[in-house]
């Protein structure tokens, strides 16, 4: 270890590079995504590794407390209850929760822990961010993740940001928006709510909450309409189109439906269909929603009917919410994936994996998703860097059911659902042990150990083959050697090793064999399905949600800069919640009248999920009619919609009909 | 003339320099001002060269050396006539005047702005980019 470490931010999935410094953090200004820059959150990061609430002793639950034990009775104590549940239950009777924070290498041998044990009931945070993302672009273009670099956004002449307020949850983003507008590029930003991001907009949509898919049928329909699709890309890169018809999606019944006027709809339509090159930006505002995979499938089919795939500055970039969103399900952290994108139906795919674990059998069909984790019937659930309670809607009915069966949570801080734990290990953070992170434009970048855990706490690798030896296991402890595994069975990470992931900006897959440069573009002559064409598959506005004159307003739920998720790291900083401290309900002026609310008041939301209190904010911001909270408190969760969307199995958290009262 | 210039065009308020410069001195020297949450303004010491805060120190705490206005600590009696006569509300009065001092060169705050916003340089260069930029974007709107 050297007074300066290069690392990756572990917020979210930009992957940001800086160097940690014993005072804290110093600027890589020779990094590809960043250039030097980082958000609120990057520039304080360090702060999380020696604080004093670090869990830095295994700990076993008491009738009334915790008490200290060691390494070697924890991990024993793992290696009882799991084959003792799967005696007694079966494999169902298993779950496993990985993390979008942990690195590839340890995702990858936790999944496979689960799978040895029989059963495919892993899962991680993606669920709750990008499932409809992994669903409906796997199925339609082959690869489920982001087709273009981040900094590839700077060639764009049109980008088209949907249901992402890029500017609090991924700053960094902001700077090559910028750039493209500095060359001239037009900039959409649809939202309900006038963002920072929308701050950025040439034309900002204040649509109507969950009626995505009626505005961008309404852009196709005026795109067929002046005949602005790239007919030679629908024709030979692309099947379905006959299939599409947006016919009733006039610009005139979309106004009616997304509140837009039609004048915008064209204007959209036309920026996006004539640019050069168009992009598409997206987030949890479209992927949180029951019709969340219909959704994603609506941006792909605008940007594959205007050929505005496969080249530098087009593209669809869903922006993922975690440092290592993308790489925990590249390695099958999924209860309906194996590492590789495997489905859990493919036996022919999965046998290879079988050979090359040496194992016996592996499990086929779904296994539990982190939603239906909770409500199963479950003897022993294994829960790593991934704060369950805090982070699904329905916390207080989680809280209780999680207490069933023998919990273990490996994790840094005593978290909420630590707390309800048998078991609690305490693991090293992200600058305290090595691996690779996977941004969201599938970048791989490998991490050095910056500084030593605290106390105990080891790697989540360490703890992970610890635990596999005493079930008898022989599985790698080597961040290296996993790797190399990692390189027979994800076909896409064939030749990444520590030597290129280690190099400033590490490499980004597919990157087959170790010559390999990586690939940027996804998709420049054929996509990934077995034919090579794009799908074009049709999709319709669903009935939305409705308000009644019991919930008169529909409730909006997202994030704001100084936070993240759920809180249990930066609500441990002081920098960052001293500026955010508290729950606050943003609401616009108008309807503070109405409902005889001023600033500053203390008031009660109420959906038909649960109640909650919280801060009221005045900004004529909000869209009337609708009211906004951050997720970091977990008092939004209780309010926060549980409808699935039954394809990824999605919550609903972005919508949900509600209304608000003064409660004092 | 060095300074720090602001494009308020590209500040996003997301308070990155705020608390990048928290970091490197214990409080904050900048402070992003957030109006109705439609616009964002970083506030921070101009260096003005016809400074009111200069004028208006009667003990000499406060002089413009070059192209910036330098604080001697040991001089000031924490008046607080500075905070009340700087324009930008730059100033602010704790144990000792906290304000912006440059960072000796290499401001945090305008290495960590995610979206460029915060620039460092001579007002000319700054003018001269800034132009080229707005005819660039103008050529393109053209084509």
């Amino acid at each position: 270890m050297t007074s300066r470490t290069p690392t990756v931010c572990p917020y979210c999935a930009v992957g940001c590079g800086f160097y940690i410094t014993p005072n804290g953090v110093e600027y890589m200004q020779d990094h590809p995504v960043n250039e030097g820059s980082l958000c609120p959150k990057g520039n304080v990061a360090p702060d999380v590794l020696n604080h004093v609430e670090r869990l830095r002793y295994p700990m076993m639950r008491t009738g009334d407390g915790w008490i200290r034990v060691s390494w070697s009775e924890a991990l024993d104590r793992v290696a009882e209850e799991m084959p003792r549940a799967l005696r007694e239950k079966g494999p169902k009777a298993l779950a496993f929760l990985g993390s979008a924070k942990c690195t590839n290498e340890e995702n990858y041998t936790f999944q496979k822990i689960a799978r040895l044990m029989g059963t495919n009931s892993i899962d991680n945070s993606a669920r709750r961010c990008h499932s409809p993302t992994i669903i409906a672009l796997r199925r339609m273009l082959g690869t489920p993740a982001m087709t273009n670099p981040i900094s590839d956004l700077a060639l764009s002449d049109c980008i088209f940001v949907i249901g992402s307020n890029l500017a609090e949850n991924h700053p960094v983003v902001a700077r090559w928006i910028l750039r493209a507008k500095d060359r001239g590029a037009a900039v959409i930003v649809a939202d309900p709510r006038v963002t920072p991001t929308a701050w950025l907009a040439d034309l900002h949509l204040q649509l109507n909450p969950g009626t995505d898919i009626a505005l961008i049928n309404g852009m196709i329909n005026v795109i067929l309409g002046e005949g602005l699709e790239d007919r030679s890309f629908i024709r030979e890169r692309t099947r379905g189109f006959e299939e599409l018809d947006v016919s009733d999606y006039t610009p005139e019944r979309v106004s009616s439906i997304t509140g837009l006027s039609a004048a915008d709809i064209v204007r959209a339509a036309r920026l996006y269909a004539k640019a050069g090159a168009s992009s598409i930006v997206y987030c949890m505002g479209i992927t949180q929603h029951s019709c969340g995979t219909e959704n994603v499938t609506a941006c792909a089919n605008l940007a594959l009917i205007c050929g505005q795939v496969g080249r530098p500055g087009t593209g669809i970039l869903p922006l993922r919410g975690q440092n290592n969103v993308q790489g925990a399900c590249d390695m099958g952290a999924l209860a309906d994936f194996y590492p590789g994108w495997r489905s859990v139906d493919d036996s022919g795919a999965i046998d290879e994996l079988r050979r090359l674990w040496n194992a016996r059998s592996l499990p086929l069909g779904r296994g539990l998703t982190a939603d239906m984790m909770p409500d199963a019937d479950l003897r022993f659930l294994y829960v790593m860097g991934e704060d369950i309670v805090n982070s699904h809607p329905a916390v207080a009915r989680r809280r209780e059911r999680l207490k069933r069966g023998f919990v273990v949570v490996q994790d840094i801080f005593l978290t909420d659902t630590a707390k309800l734990a048998d078991l609690v290990l305490p693991a090293a953070a992200w600058a305290e042990k090595e691996g690779t992170f996977t941004s969201t434009e599938r970048r791989v970048q490998w991490v050095s150990r910056a500084r030593e855990p605290p106390g105990d706490a080891r790697p989540d690798l360490w703890i992970l083959s610890e635990v596999a030896a005493r079930l008898g296991f022989d599985l790698p402890h080597d961040p290296e050697e996993v790797l190399a595994e990692i390189n027979q069975a994800v076909p896409a990470y064939g030749g990444i090793c520590r030597m290129n992931a280690g190099r400033r900006g590490g490499i980004i897959w597919p990157c087959p064999h170790p010559d390999h440069p990586g690939t940027p573009v996804l998709h420049t002559e054929r996509f990934s399905t077995p034919d090579g064409r794009a799908r074009i598959t049709p999709v319709h506005h669903p009935a939305p949600e409705r308000t009644s004159p019991e919930h008169p307003m529909i409730l909006i739920t997202g994030r704001v800069v100084l936070h993240y998720n759920s809180g249990s790291m930066t609500m441990r900083s002081e920098g960052l919640v001293k500026r955010e401290p508290e729950l606050h309900v943003d609401v616009h002026p108008d309807d503070a009248v109405r409902f005889g609310v001023a600033d500053g008041d203390t008031v009660m939301i109420e959906t038909r999920w649960g109640r909650a209190r919280a801060r009221a904010k005045l900004t004529p911001g909000q869209k009337r009619g609708t009211l906004f909270m951050p997720f970091h408190f977990p008092e939004t969760n209780l309010v926060a919609s549980e409808l699935l969307d039954e394809k990824s199995m999605m919550p609903e958290l972005k919508v949900a009909a509600c209304r608000i009262w003064r409660a004092d | 003339m060095t300074r720090i210039y602001l494009d308020p065009e590209r500040c996003i308020g997301c308070r990155s320099c705020e608390v990048a410069c928290e970091r490197e001195h214990g409080h904050p020297r900048i402070s992003v001002g957030v109006v109705d949450d439609l616009a964002a303004v970083p506030v921070y010491c101009h260096q003005c060269d016809a400074a009111p805060c200069v004028a208006v120190c009667h003990t000499d705490s406060l002089r413009i050396d070059g192209e910036m206005v330098v604080f001697n600590p040991d001089l000031c009696t924490l008046c607080g006539l500075c905070a009340v006569a700087c324009p930008f509300g730059a100033i602010e009065l704790g144990s000792e005047i906290k304000r912006c001092d440059l960072c000796s060169g290499t401001p945090v705050c305008v290495m960590t702005c995610p979206t460029e916003a915060l620039v460092r340089g001579d007002v000319d260069a700054i003018t001269r980019s800034t132009r080229a930029r707005a005819a660039g974007v103008l050529a393109a709107r053209l084509r």
